[in-house]
């Protein structure tokens, strides 16, 4: 009895620590500047694939490409650069959701992009759900 | 008269037949009236073929393309071949709200026919509470909320089809219909439960009488699940199997409260102890299955499962506040009766590794629960929207899964009551050994991530303590009964299939495990564009891309990339594509995967020149030890109709029929 107590206490202490860490906020990028979210930390950013932004480097045969574009909700842009492949869902003018984390200049590398595959589009809330992955 | 009025017609008899049959269930309980059983049983028979023809006639107008009724109008179209329109039945809410009620029909007439020959007055009551369920459900698709024969005023000349990812795999057959009946036959222990406690029978009788359906239940959600996570793995094009995706853990909590439901009856049933905490168990399953049914269909959370917003949320949520409410009351009104025989005893017997067990998968349950619940309420509370990323999963629950593990090679092996330290010995000595050569192996194939070695030892162990149970087992009935050893390895099986079973099911646990482990440790990527003729090399693997070429298929258009994979002493032709569908905005992914026993080479076609077709962009992840995944959900499928088969009857020596006749008299 006392040692499924102690596991019980252990595994609550275990959710209770991993919790709040791996809590992943979704926001506008206007709430993100409001928040003054700190650089390096995890958050999704959900808005419009700014008209003009998306760009790859020349292709490369030699490595992974890079990729950059604006997200926007309208009032504030945030610059989002990454790596990899995109995904084809992904396009400008259209919703997107992506995930990683702010560097200190304000630019938002992104370790995944999660595009709004809608069949009917409508513009996503603050931090609108993604809808497929692209990644692990 | 069409399909669909057919279909509408048979829901709505059979919903008056199941409010018919309700209230017979309640009166022959009550009074204990055959008449009205017998009404009540001839009510859940035809109440069943009804809704079965119900289901058959969406079936029928999904592939007659009958764009009449809305659903087939936005779940089919007329290029969409045979086999996918029919098993469009669950691609969306109503549909699966029809094959929901048409399992839960079926057990209610087993029920009806088979249990109240047993145990008349207990399984009458079980039966009252099953036709309740069933006139929830048959409420549910009477009505609006998800009506599945709704009509269109004009019938549109084309349907826009399923969607793009329900239309790509054979899977889509599987999956759905197992969770399903995994789901939907949790209703059998917990109408018996209910009836159990309605009653005021303290006894073991509801458990006995349930014992085969909640281990029938528990496989089906079991194998459901390991086929969704291959679905997932197959078509979703990430090369993962398992994300913490709220709708997987809405179906892995049912299963979790399951698993020690099965191990916890055990100690009911030796020891007349946990009486209160098997019910509870049993109603927390139920409860479980219509949580995830509530988060999967009433679009609360998002994800890949979830279907559009629909008025069947608050109903659902309605229907599980009522069932929390009830089996809450009842086990409180009645818990003065179900007094356990004793305490447990020692802590190392085998009750008290079941009980410890039970406490870890409980663990397990609310943590997961936790995860998945607090984006809601947060967001209910403060309006911030966010997710609980996958790490607090892994965190939380490697571990629980670790110790599990660990018990799971403990537990057979411990007799009941307490033992003693020679017992100790002997039952251990070979498993420790055989867990530090497990921890070895890891380490000299690479497996060098500290769970993973654990989950090698620890595996390495559990197998040990089967094989050993095996050929104890083998030698025991080799002496008794002089049989060879082939035939005392099957008699094993048919003497003692719960057991022996049981067994089993570990083992394909164990085989899960280690390609959990495996895969999760030494997974390798690489993305390079490639020219046709140009390859890349990836663990001991080299891709080529030969050839990149356009395909078309009347309800869809694909752009499929020609890949030779050699190496390892493998080789594969595999044809990642990207698909477009004509409902769909944009294309979708279909990865090529080269199955094999030590690795999977997974293949994505990430991007490609569309003008030229000159290069391609191509995504590959080498994944070893995944396949072992499936395999092992088959074993646990195996071991668990093994464990419900019924055990072989004593032969009776039968009388004469003129002497029965005489010694009646």
């Amino acid at each position: 009895m006392v040692a499924a107590l102690g596991a019980a206490v252990v595994i609550g202490t275990l959710a209770a620590t991993n919790l709040a860490p791996n809590t992943v906020y979704y926001l506008t990028p206007t709430e993100a500047r409001e928040r003054g979210v700190t650089a390096g930390r995890t958050v999704r950013l959900g808005g419009l694939v700014k008209t003009g932004s998306l760009s790859f480097q020349p292709i490369s045969f030699h490595g992974p490409n890079n990729f950059e574009f604006v997200i926007t909700d309208g009032t504030v842009d945030v610059r989002v650069l990454g790596q990899g492949a995109i995904p084809g869902l992904l396009r400008e003018g259209a919703g997107a959701v992506v995930e990683g984390s702010f560097a200190a200049d304000g630019t938002f590398t992104a370790t995944q992009v999660i595009a709004k595959h809608d069949e009917v589009y409508t513009a996503p809330k603050a931090g609108a759900t993604p809808a497929h992955r692209t990644a692990p | 008269m069409s399909a669909g009025d057919l279909g509408a017609a048979a829901l709505r008899a059979a919903l008056f037949l199941s409010l018919w049959g309700t209230g017979a269930a309640i009166y022959a309980a009550w009074r204990r009236d055959a008449r009205a059983l017998s009404s009540a049983r001839v009510a859940a028979g035809i109440g069943f073929g009804l809704v079965v023809i119900a289901a058959f006639s969406m079936m029928f107008a999904l592939a007659t393309h009958d764009f009449s009724i809305l659903y087939v109008a936005e779940n089919n179209a007329r290029e969409t071949p045979t086999f996918y329109s029919i098993i469009s039945l669950w691609a969306a809410l109503e549909g699966s709200i029809l094959l929901w009620t048409a399992i839960l029909a079926g057990a209610t007439a087993f029920i009806a026919f088979r249990g109240t020959v047993a145990i008349p007055r207990l399984a009458t009551t079980a039966l009252a509470v099953m036709f309740a369920m069933l006139t929830f459900f048959l409420l549910l698709i009477t009505t609006p909320a998800a009506d599945p024969f709704a009509r269109l005023a004009v019938a549109p000349d084309n349907g826009s089809g399923p969607n793009a990812l329900l239309q790509n795999h054979p899977l889509m057959a599987l999956h759905p219909p197992l969770l399903y009946l995994g789901y939907v036959l949790t209703s059998v222990p917990f109408a018996y439960a209910i009836a159990s406690l309605i009653l005021g029978e303290g006894g073991d009788r509801w458990l006995v009488a349930t014992r085969r359906f909640a281990l029938i239940s528990w496989a089906l959600l079991g194998v459901g699940i390991v086929a969704g996570a291959w679905w997932s793995y197959a078509v979703l094009g990430w090369g993962g199997y398992w994300a913490w995706d709220p709708v997987e853990n809405a179906a892995i909590m049912p299963w979790l409260t399951s698993t020690a439901y099965l191990h916890s009856v055990m100690v009911e049933e030796k020891r007349s102890l946990l009486r209160t905490w098997n019910l509870a168990l049993v109603v927390a399953t139920f409860a479980l299955t219509i949580l995830g049914t509530f988060l999967t269909r009433s679009g609360v959370v998002n994800s890949v499962h979830s279907f559009s917003l629909s008025a069947i949320g608050p109903l659902l949520l309605g229907y599980l506040v009522a069932i929390l409410v009830l089996s809450v009351g009842l086990l409180l009104w009645r818990s003065a009766r179900l007094r356990d025989a004793g305490p447990i005893g020692a802590p190392l017997s085998r009750e008290a590794i079941f009980l410890f067990q039970n406490v870890l998968f409980m663990a397990a349950t609310l943590t997961v629960l936790l995860g998945t619940l607090y984006p809601l309420v947060a967001e209910a509370i403060s309006g911030a929207q966010l997710s609980i990323g996958g790490p607090y999963f892994d965190r939380v629950e490697i571990p629980v899964a670790l110790a599990l593990l660990f018990l799971m090679g403990v537990g057979p092996q411990l007799p009941w009551h307490g033992a003693s330290r020679a017992t100790l010995e002997r039952q251990f000595t070979a498993p420790i050994v055989a867990a530090a050569i497990g921890a070895v192996a890891a380490l000299v194939t690479g497996t060098t991530a500290l769970a993973a070695v654990l989950t090698y030892a620890l595996g390495a162990f559990v197998i040990a303590t089967v094989v050993q149970e095996f050929a104890r087992g083998v030698r025991a009935r080799r002496t008794l009964h002089g049989e060879g050893g082939l035939a005392a390895f099957s008699n094993l099986f048919r003497r003692n299939g719960r057991r022996y079973g049981g067994y089993v099911v570990h083992l394909g646990i164990v085989l899960v495990a280690l390609a959990v482990a495996t895969s999760q440790a030494r997974t390798v990527d690489a993305e390079r564009t490639l020219a046709p003729g140009d390859s890349l090399e990836i663990a001991g693997y080299t891709v080529r891309l030969d050839a990149l070429r356009p395909v078309s298929e009347p309800q869809r258009d694909s752009i499929v990339a020609d890949l030779a994979i050699t190496g390892n002493g493998a080789s594969a032709q595999l044809r990642p594509a990207l698909v477009q569908y004509p409902n769909s905005t944009a294309a979708v992914g279909s990865p090529g995967i080269g199955a094999g026993l030590r690795d999977d080479v997974y293949t994505i076609l990430a991007a490609y020149d569309q003008r030229t077709f000159s290069w391609a962009t191509i995504r590959t992840r080498v994944i070893p030890g995944v396949s072992w995944l499936w395999l092992g959900g088959a074993v646990v499928g195996i071991g668990a109709i093994i464990a419900a088969l019924p055990p072989p009857r004593r032969r009776v020596v039968r009388m004469p029929v003129a002497e029965v006749a005489v010694s009646a008299k």
